[in-house]
C-alpha cells in the first residue's frame, strides 16, 4: 500500500554566517549532513538515496552542483536527485525526500539543502545577471504595503516581528544574526532598503546548509532519539503574474494549508497547531502568511503579532528559530523551516524550544509569492487524538 | 525587421571567490610554494586531494603524501582548437596523469606541441608559473611537458608535513560564459510597437485578461496569444504600486542612488505595466494615485537593441519613462491592490 | 493485465520538431509541448494532479528561467507542481513517485532545453568539480575523448565501431520525423573527418537542439481511460557515481548503469526496444554493455541522442519513445536510459511493458 509513515530522525544544520570561509562548498554541506547522521546514529552507508536542494546555480557559479557533491554527500553507487522551486526550494527538497519513504521506494533518505551566496551575490543573481536588480526586496515591498494599507495595520507590527525573530536567533546557536539587544528603535532607525522595509527588518545573506533524514515506520520506531512523523505535505504554485492577481493573498498559499489542514483533521489552526516555522524574509510576511494561511482571519494576522501571540511564549508562536530573519541561506532556507517544525514536536530545541509541541507546521515559498511548499509534523502519528 | 534586434548577445560575467575549507587550503598553500600533494584515504593516495573519500564519504584525514612533479599519462585528448576558457592559446593536450606516488590520476594539460607527441605512458613534469604569479589554483601547473629524464621523481611518496596555518584559503573564480538568445516572435511584436510609438497588450480571448508585454500567453488559460489577439492600450495611466531600491553594490550594478519603479494601471484597460520610471517626480516624492503618462525617446532616437526575450515588458531605450499629467491624485486605496 | 493502484504507466507522450536554434522561448516551447500531450490523451488541464518539469538556468543563460516556464500551465486555480534542475525523465521520475502516494491519479512531466543560447565548448566547464576542473577550461567533450581513448585502450572498441554507432544513429533517424541529423553515410566517410578531440569526431559529438517535451502518467486503471494500451512502468531506478572521472576504478564501464538497470528488473525478460541517451557516440556501447542488452534488442530506432540532443529534453524524449513503442508500435517489454554529468556520471533506467 502506498504512503506509508514516515518519520523523521535526523536533523542536521551549519552554524550559519555571512561567509563561511573555513569550508569549501563540499565541507559545508557534508556539515550539516554529518550532524544528521549523529542525531540519527547512523553513518553515510545506511542511507539509501540523497537529495538535493538548491536556489539558482548562479548564486555560487556551479552548474548542477550536485553532480560534484555526489561523492561528498555519500551518493555514488545510489540515486541523487536535485530540485530546484525558487525560495520554497528548501521545503521542495525535504518534501520529495518525504515522498521517497512514503511511496515505498526507499528506506532511509537524506534530504539536504544548501547556499553559498558569499561565493558569488544574491543581488547579481537575482537579477539575471544584469545591473539594476531591485532584488527581492523590491520585488515584494509592494505587496506589502498594500497590506499594510488594507489590514490597517500599524506600522511597527514589521519592527515587532524584526525584534521578535533575532530574540529567537539570539537562542538558536545555529542562527546567523544573534542580535541579542535589537530593540524596536533600532529597527526603526535602521536605514530604508526598499520602502517600507528597513534593513532590520530585512533577512540576511548568508552561507549555510540543512539537512534532515527520513525513514520509514519501523526506523522510526527504532529510533534512540524521539522522531517527528511527517503528517501531511503539500506544494502549491500559481502563475506570477496576470491581470488582477492578488499576490498579497496568493491563492496558492490558501490551497497549500487547506490541503494540509484537511489531511491532518486540522479545523482551528490556531487551537490545534502548536507553533509554525514560516518563510518571513521580510518581517511584514509574518501577518501576510498567517492570514494567507488561513491561522488567522483576513486583516486580523497582524494582531497576533502585536498581541505577542507569535513570540516563543505565546499561544501561537511562530519562528521559533529566529526565522529567514536570523539566517537566509537561501536554498537552505526553506529546509531549515521544515527542520525546526521537527526539532519542535521532538522537543530537541533546547533554548528556543515550545513547551508540549505536538502539532507544527512549516512552510516556504518563492519566486513572486507563487510556488508554496508546507508540511505538518508530529510528535506521534495523530497528535489531534 | 530592419528596426528590431533579431540576436542578442549576453556576456554572464561574475566573479565568484571560493573559499577552500581546509583541504583544499593545504593543498593550494603546498602548490603555490611548488609542492604538489595528495592525502592517503582508503588505502590510496588521490591527487590532488579531496576532503572525503569519493567510494566511502568518510573524511580524508591529513596524511598527506608528495606526489609529483613528474608522472605518467595513462590517457589522453587533444585540443585542436582551444577556447577562451582554456589556460593555453595553442593546441595542447588533456591526459589523466598519474603523479609519482600517486595512485589515481589528476586531469591537467600536456604541452608537446603537436598531437603527435601524445601517448599513453609517457613521462612528464609540472611545469609550474613564476613564485611571484602563483595563487595557489590547479592552473598554477601552466602544463605538464615530457619530462627531460623519466626517472622517478625525488621525494614522491614522503609524506608532507602541513604548516600550521595555511597562507591560502580562498580562489578566485572568474565566470565568463557567453550566450546568444534570438528575439521570439512575441518579443519582435513588442519591439516593434514600441518603435511605431505605441504600447501593446495581449486579450485573451478565453478570460478576457489584458497582458501588456511581450509574454505571448495568457498564463491563466495557457493558451497562446499572437498577433490576432493585440490590443493596443493607452500610454496613461495612474502608478498603482512602487517600490523604491536602495542598490547594493555588485559587480555589473548600474545603479548607485535609490531608484524608484513603479507599477501603473492603464487608463481603461486593466492592464498594468510593472517596473516603470517616473521621471519628474523626486523619489521621495513617488506616491500611489498620480496620473502619468508615457514619454517616448524621439523617433531618430529609439532603439529596440535591449529589447530582449527576457525584458518581459520593458521599454528599453524607446520608452524614457513617464511623467505627470498634473491632474489630481486618485485615491490611493482605489490603486494600491493592483500591483499586476 | 489488471493493474493494482501503484501501477504506473506512461500514456501520453508529445514531443516539438527538434531545432538548431528555434526563434521561440522556453515558455512557448513548454507551452506547447504540453498543450499538445494534454489534446493527445483528451483530458482537461485540471484533471492532472501534479506537473513537474526539469530545465537549467545555465543552459538558458537565464535565472529561475523555469519560474517563466510555469506560465504554461495555467495555474489558476493553484496546482501540485514542482521542478527539477535535471532532465525531463527525472522531472518523469518524481511524477512517477508522486503518483505513488495515492491521492492523485494523472500527473505530466516536461523537459524544456533551448540549448543553443549557450556553445557546449564552453558552457559545461561550470558544471565540473569547481576547484580542479573549471578553472583548467576543462569541457565536456575532453573528458568524453579520454573516456572514449580508455576505451579504445582497454581492447574493447575502435573507432571504426564508433563510427558504426554514429552511421547507424543517422540511418534509422531517417524514419524519425523528430530527428534533426540524419541520413545515410559511410563509415569510411565518417572516418576521414577531422578530430574534434582525438579519437572523438564532429559526428561523435552531439548535435545542439532545441526542444521540449512532456509526458503524461497514470495510475492504476485511470491509464485504460486515456491509453487503450498503457505503457507500464515496471522498473525504474537511476543511480550516480563519483564526479571526478580520475577517481572512478574504471570509465570503460558503466556501474551506476548497471546498478540501476538490475534493480529496474532490466534482466527479468528479454528486451525489444532499448532507446539509449548516449551523448557521445562511443558512450552507446558502454551502455549496451552496463545495461546487460544482448542482439535481440532493437537499439534507437529514433536515432537516439545523436539525431538531437536537447539537454534537459533528451531524456524523457527516450522515454517517451521507448513509451510509444508499445502505445503505438505493439512492443511488449522497452526500456528508456539517460545518462548525466561527465564521462555518464549519472544514470536513469526505466523499464516499461505492454498488456500482452
Ligand atoms: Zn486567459
Amino acid at each position: 500500500m502506498s504512503h506509508q509513515p514516515v518519520a523523521i530522525v535526523g536533523i542536521g544544520q551549519t552554524h550559519h554566517k555571512r561567509k563561511r570561509a573555513d569550508v569549501s562548498m563540499a565541507g559545508l554541506v557534508r556539515e550539516a549532513a554529518q550532524r544528521a547522521l549523529e542525531d540519527a546514529n547512523m553513518d553515510w552507508g545506511d542511507i539509501d538515496t540523497v537529495v538535493l536542494g538548491k536556489a539558482p546555480d548562479f548564486f555560487e557559479g556551479v552548474m548542477k552542483p550536485e553532480m560534484y557533491l555526489a561523492d561528498a554527500l555519500g551518493a555514488v553507487n545510489k540515486p541523487m536527485f536535485r530540485v530546484h522551486t525558487a525560495g520554497s526550494v528548501g521545503g521542495s527538497t525535504g518534501i520529495v525526500g518525504s515522498h521517497l519513504v512514503s511511496s515505498g521506494r526507499h528506506k532511509r533518505v537524506l534530504s539536504v539543502a544548501f547556499e553559498k551566496q558569499s561565493e558569488g551575490n544574491a543581488q547579481f543573481a537575482l537579477g539575471g545577471g544584469k545591473g539594476a536588480s531591485i532584488g527581492a526586496g523590491g520585488a515584494f515591498a509592494p505587496f506589502i504595503r498594500s497590506y499594510i494599507q488594507r489590514s490597517g495595520a500599524p506600522e511597527d507590527i514589521g519592527w515587532m516581528v524584526a525584534v521578535k525573530d533575532r530574540l529567537n536567533g539570539a537562542k538558536n546557536p545555529y542562527a546567523h544574526l544573534k542580535l541579542a539587544d535589537i530593540t524596536i528603535d533600532k529597527v526603526k532607525e535602521s536605514p530604508m532598503m526598499w520602502d517600507p522595509l528597513r534593513f532590520l527588518e530585512s533577512c540576511p545573506s548568508s552561507d549555510g546548509a540543512c539537512a534532515v533524514i527520513f525513514t520509514d515506520e519501523d526506523g522510526g520506531k527504532a529510533a534512540s532519539k524521539p522522531p517527528a512523523w511527517v503528517l501531511a505535505t503539500a506544494m502549491k504554485s500559481e502563475p506570477g503574474w496576470y491581470s488582477g492577481r492578488d499576490p498579497v493573498n496568493p491563492q496558492a498559499a490558501h490551497a497549500c494549508a487547506q490541503e494540509i489542514y484537511k489531511a491532518v483533521g486540522i479545523t482551528n489552526p490556531r487551537e490545534q497547531i502548536d507553533c509554525a516555522e514560516l518563510y518571513v524574509p521580510f518581517s511584514w510576511y509574518e501577518p501576510m502568511w498567517l492570514e494567507a494561511h488561513e491561522i488567522a482571519a483576513p486583516g486580523e494576522g497582524w494582531k497576533m503579532t502585536q498581541s505577542g501571540a507569535t513570540a516563543l511564549d505565546g499561544d501561537f508562536p511562530v519562528n521559533m528559530s529566529g526565522g529567514v530573519l536570523s539566517s537566509n541561506p537561501i536554498g537552505a532556507s526553506g529546509l531549515l523551516r521544515f527542520a525546526e517544525a521537527a526539532l519542535q514536536v521532538r522537543g530537541l530545541a533546547e533554548d528556543h524550544q515550545v513547551g508540549g509541541a505536538n502539532l507544527a507546521i512549516a512552510q516556504a515559498y518563492g519566486a513572486n509569492a507563487q510556488f508554496f511548499a508546507m508540511w505538518a509534523v508530529g510528535s506521534s502519528l495523530n497528535p489531534l487524538g | 525587421m530592419a528596426d528590431t534586434v533579431q540576436e542578442f548577445v549576453f556576456n554572464l560575467t561574475f566573479p565568484f571567490t571560493r573559499t577552500l575549507g581546509s583541504t583544499l587550503s593545504t593543498f593550494s598553500s603546498a602548490l603555490a610554494q611548488g609542492q604538489i600533494i595528495g592525502v592517503r584515504t582508503g588505502g590510496r593516495v588521490i591527487a590532488p586531494p579531496l576532503e572525503y573519500d569519493p567510494d566511502t564519504a568518510a573524511d580524508s584525514g591529513t596524511d598527506w603524501v608528495r606526489v609529483g612533479p613528474k608522472g605518467t599519462v595513462s590517457t589522453w585528448t587533444w585540443v585542436p582548437e582551444p577556447t577562451n576558457l582554456h589556460p593555453l592559446d595553442h593546441a595542447f593536450g588533456f591526459a589523466f596523469i598519474t603523479l609519482d606516488g600517486a595512485d589515481t590520476p589528476m586531469l591537467h594539460l600536456v604541452d608537446t606541441g603537436s598531437e603527435s607527441a601524445m601517448a599513453a605512458g609517457m613521462r612528464v613534469e609540472a611545469k609550474l608559473k613564476a613564485p611571484a604569479d602563483r595563487v595557489g589554483r590547479i592552473d598554477d601547473i601552466i602544463a605538464f611537458v615530457p619530462a627531460a629524464d623519466p626517472s622517478p621523481s625525488e621525494g614522491a611518496g614522503e609524506p608532507f608535513v602541513a604548516p600550521e596555518e595555511n597562507d591560502i584559503t580562498e580562489m578566485d573564480a572568474y565566470c565568463d560564459l557567453q550566450y546568444v538568445d534570438n528575439a521570439s516572435p512575441t518579443t519582435i511584436m513588442w519591439a516593434k510597437a514600441l518603435m511605431e510609438g505605441r504600447i501593446i497588450g495581449q486579450k485573451c480571448p478565453q478570460c478576457d485578461r489584458t497582458i501588456v508585454g511581450p509574454r505571448g500567453m495568457c498564463s491563466v488559460c495557457a493558451i497562446e496569444l499572437d498577433e490576432s489577439h493585440i490590443v493596443e492600450v493607452p500610454g496613461r495611466g495612474v502608478v498603482s504600486n512602487f517600490t523604491i531600491v536602495t542598490p547594493t553594490p555588485y559587480p555589473g550594478q548600474t545603479e548607485t542612488e535609490p531608484f524608484a519603479r513603479c507599477s501603473i494601471l492603464l487608463d481603461g484597460a486593466d492592464a498594468v505595466i510593472a517596473q516603470q520610471e517616473i521621471l519628474d517626480v523626486p523619489v521621495s516624492e513617488i506616491r500611489v494615485g498620480i496620473h502619468v503618462e508615457v514619454v517616448w525617446a524621439p523617433e531618430n532616437e529609439r532603439s529596440a537593441a535591449d529589447i530582449d526575450n527576457r525584458s518581459r515588458g520593458s521599454g528599453g531605450d524607446i520608452i524614457v519613462g513617464w511623467r505627470t499629467t498634473g491632474e489630481p491624485d486618485e485615491p490611493a486605496a482605489r490603486y494600491l491592490d493592483r500591483m499586476m | 493485465m489488471a493493474p493494482t493502484e501503484n501501477d504506473i504507466a506512461i500514456v501520453g507522450f508529445a514531443q516539438l520538431p527538434p531545432e538548431r536554434r528555434t526563434n521561440l522561448t522556453e515558455s512557448d516551447l513548454v507551452l506547447r509541448s504540453t498543450r499538445e500531450v494534454i489534446a493527445q490523451v483528451g483530458i482537461d488541464k485540471s484533471e492532472i494532479g501534479f506537473t513537474v518539469s526539469g530545465s537549467c538556468d545555465y543552459l538558458s543563460g537565464q535565472g529561475f528561467s523555469f519560474v517563466q516556464n510555469t506560465d504554461a500551465y495555467g495555474m489558476v486555480p493553484a496546482i501540485n507542481e514542482s521542478h527539477v534542475e535535471m532532465d525531463g525523465a527525472f522531472a518523469m521520475y518524481e511524477a512517477y513517485v508522486r503518483l505513488l502516494q495515492g491521492d492523485i491519479d494523472i500527473a505530466m512531466a516536461v523537459g524544456v532545453g533551448k540549448n543553443s543560447n549557450s556553445d557546449p565548448s564552453t558552457l559545461f566547464t561550470v558544471e565540473f568539480d569547481p576547484y580542479y576542473l573549471t578553472p583548467l577550461g576543462t569541457d565536456t567533450w575532453t573528458l568524453a575523448a579520454l573516456q572514449a581513448r580508455a576505451l579504445i585502450d582497454s581492447g574493447k572498441a575502435t573507432e571504426r565501431d564508433f563510427a558504426e554507432v554514429v552511421a547507424r544513429n543517422r540511418a534509422n533517424a531517417k524514419s524519425n520525423p523528430f530527428a534533426q541529423v540524419k541520413g545515410d553515410y559511410s563509415v569510411d566517410e565518417l572516418l576521414a573527418a577531422d578530430y574534434v578531440r582525438n579519437p572523438l569526431r564532429r559526428h561523435d559529438l552531439p548535435p545542439t537542439t532545441d526542444q521540449a517535451a512532456a509526458v503524461i502518467l497514470a495510475r492504476g486503471k485511470r491509464a485504460y481511460d486515456l491509453c487503450e494500451r498503457p505503457a507500464w512502468i515496471t522498473g525504474i531506478d537511476h543511480r550516480i557515481e563519483a564526479h571526478l572521472p580520475t577517481v572512478r576504478k574504471d570509465i570503460t564501464t558503466s556501474v551506476s548503469t548497471r546498478l540501476a538497470a538490475e534493480a529496474a528488473g532490466v534482466g527479468k525478460g528479454p528486451i525489444d526496444v532499448a532507446e539509449i541517451h548516449a551523448p557521445f557516440s562511443f558512450q552507446e556501447l558502454i551502455l549496451r554493455e552496463s545495461l546487460g542488452l544482448d542482439a535481440s534488442t532493437e537499439v534507437n530506432p529514433s536515432g537516439g541522442a545523436l539525431a538531437a540532443h536537447s539537454v534537459m529534453t533528451v531524456g524523457l524524449i527516450r522515454v517517451g519513445e521507448a513509451a510509444n513503442q508499445i502505445i503505438k508500435n505493439g512492443k511488449n517489454r522497452t526500456l528508456a536510459h539517460t545518462t548525466s554529468g561527465p564521462c555518464l556520471q549519472q544514470n536513469l533506467v526505466c523499464v516499461m511493458e505492454g498488456d500482452q
